[in-house]
């Protein structure tokens, strides 16, 4: 079985910015993500209630290449760190039919 | 504090004893019920480390079916209004609830930016959740004039659909043009154009968003209904969603219930606020809950509906202003805008501020 080496880029944050960065990373050269509601707490604010009012948390995952995290990453950092509730990392990945995360 | 006293000795040089001990009537009349019950039995549990927990999907599910509720019995009782009167009775309190929607984001504003010395970011966060309304302030406020045998007017709900749009969108437009100038040194022409896509994309939110597309979308098929169904065919339904039935009433406790444990979790927030906050979130409801009965009566509403306008102008808003806000103004604290409305102002509404609109509203002569 081949795998490819990739990088996984995960950004954790408040819910109404997630699909906005979902979307640019797809135009930035992602193939696809996965969105998922989480429960945390952070430096800014508690976030342990998973309620309507706002205070949810999700969690954007991406795997793509090396060029295209550094993209993501640079582009989330210069937007959004300021003002809202996010956290971004970088891991590597080994994955199966990996040609599909490449554009 | 000096503030607060000085805001709030106006309101008492009116209150004679005789006043004063009918209010406290209300006052108890409202507070030993289920609904605010469990509001406070929400707090306590959250502040004594308590096991209630209410599942996410039955609080969204209620949410949806009170939104559902209030806009098909709204549409029902316009219909009976409209076969009867015409649009005679509606149009005066429709453009009264207008206005009072434009001007409340813009007192929020000049009360918060000039007096508290707050940022204009933060001032017009807080002003837009002031400017829109809460849709279970006033499912609380009609329960509360349909206790007092004193049933608001029967279009209410349509004007409580009016009420929810249009001062987030003043507020968030005043904020975005005011603070512009602040950003334009350091935004690059791209990001102003990020920025301002997402003003629109707040208001397109807003505007179709749950709250507005189910009680809107139920008002007018409540309508439709009464007026082309026979009233056999028509009655299981009006059954369901009635707010005097059981239904209705059971699923707002359970609803106050989740409500009062999220408030009990933000008044520790309480603190990072400050006094002049807490004072703005009890004051300025009574100012626009004064208003609203005022502009209410003027436009011809009974005392029940007069008092339902001055809640649903007092409350603010905490489910569809805070993501327009975050979208729109990132640089406004978040903490302050929804502490102030969910854990001073709401509470505030529910056990004190409906029986003072209540009395309000009689002062000015409703009946």
């Amino acid at each position: 079985m081949h795998l490819y080496p990739l990088k996984l880029v995960t950004i954790v944050g408040e819910t109404v910015i997630m699909e906005d960065i979902a979307d640019e990373g797809l135009k930035l050269g992602a193939t696809g993500y996965t969105l998922s509601e989480v429960i945390g707490e952070g430096s800014r604010s508690a976030r342990t209630v998973a309620s309507t009012i706002g205070a949810k948390t999700m969690k954007l995952e991406f795997v793509v290449p090396m060029h295209v995290a550094e993209a993501i990453l640079t582009h989330v950092s210069h937007e959004y760190f300021e003002h809202y509730a996010c956290i971004a990392w970088l891991a590597d990945v080994q994955v199966v039919r990996g040609q599909q995360y490449i554009k | 504090m000096t503030l607060s006293i000085v805001a709030a000795l106006p309101l008492w040089a009116v209150v004679t004893g005789e006043q004063l001990s009918r209010m406290l009537e209300s006052l108890e009349r409202n507070l030993l019920t289920p609904i605010p019950l469990c509001f406070v039995l929400g707090i306590v549990c959250t502040r004594i480390h308590g096991g209630i927990k209410i599942p996410k999907e039955l609080y969204l599910s209620i949410a949806i079916f009170l939104l559902m509720s209030i806009g098909f019995v709204g549409g029902h009782e316009l219909a009976h209004e409209y076969q009867m009167h015409g649009v005679s009775t509606i149009w005066k309190p429709a453009l009264a609830t207008l206005f009072l929607g434009c001007l409340t984001p813009l007192t929020s504003f000049v009360v918060l930016r000039y007096i508290g010395g707050m940022s204009i970011a933060d001032s017009a966060g807080i002003a837009a959740h002031y400017g829109s309304t809460s849709a279970v302030t006033y499912a609380v406020a009609n329960s509360f004039v349909e206790q007092t045998n004193h049933p608001a007017n029967s279009f209410l709900p349509t004007l409580v659909t009016i009420l929810e749009c249009p001062g987030i969108a003043i507020a968030l437009v005043l904020g975005a043009g005011l603070s512009s100038r602040e950003r334009a040194a350091k935004a690059t022409p791209e990001r102003r154009h990020v920025r301002e896509s997402k003003l629109y994309e707040a208001l397109y939110e807003v505007i179709t968003g749950q709250s507005i597309m189910l009680m809107a979308g139920l008002l007018v098929i409540g309508f439709i209904s009464t007026m082309f169904m026979d009233d056999q065919a028509f009655q299981p339904f009006y059954e369901f969603f009635q707010s005097k039935g059981m239904l209705f009433r059971g699923a707002l406790c359970i609803f106050l219930l989740e409500m009062g444990l999220v408030a009990g979790e933000r008044l520790g927030d309480l603190v990072k606020v400050g006094p002049f906050l807490v004072a703005f979130g009890i004051l300025m409801p009574l100012v626009h809950g004064f208003l609203g009965a005022y502009f209410g009566h003027a436009a011809g509403l009974n005392l029940g509906g007069c008092t339902v306008l001055a809640a649903i102008v007092a409350s603010a808003s905490y489910i569809a202003a805070p993501p327009a806000v975050r979208l729109t103004l990132p640089e406004a604290n978040p903490t302050y805008s929804i502490t102030a409305a969910l854990a001073i102002t709401f509470p505030f509404n529910i056990a004190l501020g409906i029986p003072i609109y209540y009395e309000m509203a009689k002062w000015l002569g409703a009946t």
